[in-house]
């Protein structure tokens, strides 16, 4: 019987572990590609623009509390006959600690009804000082 | 009265050369994986409709102790804007893609400015993420 030489068995190791290592590194990302309009690309009318505040938990549209299911159905409605890209604009606000499973969840819906997301961050939410 | 040198062959077996070529190519291919992430921690959040991404050249990462990597590199929330458009170059518009990827409980606090940082610098956000299950 003719076995492999010994000295080899270190090359066939090696040369195992970094095959499994590179198959197990090439397995291609998959997700949601989603574009932001720029700053200076947002309307002047914002006030007109849909706003979706985030919660930890919560989802608001334009100031009312809604469950996830319901909004989707809100949106649609509130989306409904706004045909100018400029008109279909929602300002997504999260508080600070807005999981981000929660956030593409409702991005999500948002863009499958045809919203546009774009994001406000807290620094550029207006910051009413009472009495001021 | 003169003495010969006496010489002795050491030759490399030639049995070896195979696995010697194996080697390098493996190494020069994990050389060029340098950049890699997938050492880190964070799982991804789930959604409805995922679609298959190309190859990108920059990934920013959000790990489970919310800190930043840029194609696997730790880097400040500060240095994101710079260090993406470092690696974009002169990338055109269409393909300046930047794969994102958070861990899905991250907050908020961690992973808007990263949002922000890189659109800020052209960059086109592809959310990575898992299909869901339910």
């Amino acid at each position: 019987m003719v076995e492999p030489p010994s000295s080899a068995t270190g090359d066939i190791a090696f040369n195992l572990i970094v095959f499994f290592l590179v198959c197990a590194s090439v397995q291609p990302d998959s997700g949601r590609q989603q574009t932001l309009p720029r700053s200076e690309q947002e309307t002047e009318e914002q006030s007109e623009n849909i706003e979706v505040q985030l919660g930890r938990n919560t989802v608001m549209l334009n100031g009312n509390i809604l469950r996830q299911e319901d909004f989707k159905a809100a949106l649609h409605r509130a989306l409904n006959g706004k045909t100018r890209s400029e008109d279909r604009v929602v300002i997504v606000k999260s508080k600070a600690d807005t999981p981000y499973h929660h956030w593409v969840t409702v991005t999500e819906m948002i863009e499958s009804a045809g919203g546009i997301v774009t994001i406000q961050t807290e620094e550029e939410q207006q910051v009413v000082v009472p009495g001021g | 009265m003169k003495v010969k040198r006496r010489t002795s062959q050491a030759d490399v077996p030639s049995m070896a050369m195979g696995d010697i070529a194996f080697n390098l190519l493996i190494f020069f291919v994990i050389l060029a994986r340098a950049q890699d992430d997938s050492h880190l921690q964070w799982q991804p959040a789930a959604a409805e409709e995922i679609n298959a991404q190309g190859t990108a050249k920059v990934s920013v990462l959000i790990d489970n102790d919310n800190k930043y990597y840029v194609n696997g590199q730790q880097v400040g929330a500060s240095q994101i804007a710079g260090e993406v458009d470092a690696l974009l170059g002169d990338t055109p518009a269409g393909e300046r893609i930047v794969l994102f990827k958070v861990h899905r409980e991250a907050q908020a606090l961690y992973f808007e400015p990263a949002i922000e940082a890189i659109s800020e610098v052209g960059g086109d956000i592809v959310h990575v993420l898992e299909k869901n299950q339910d």
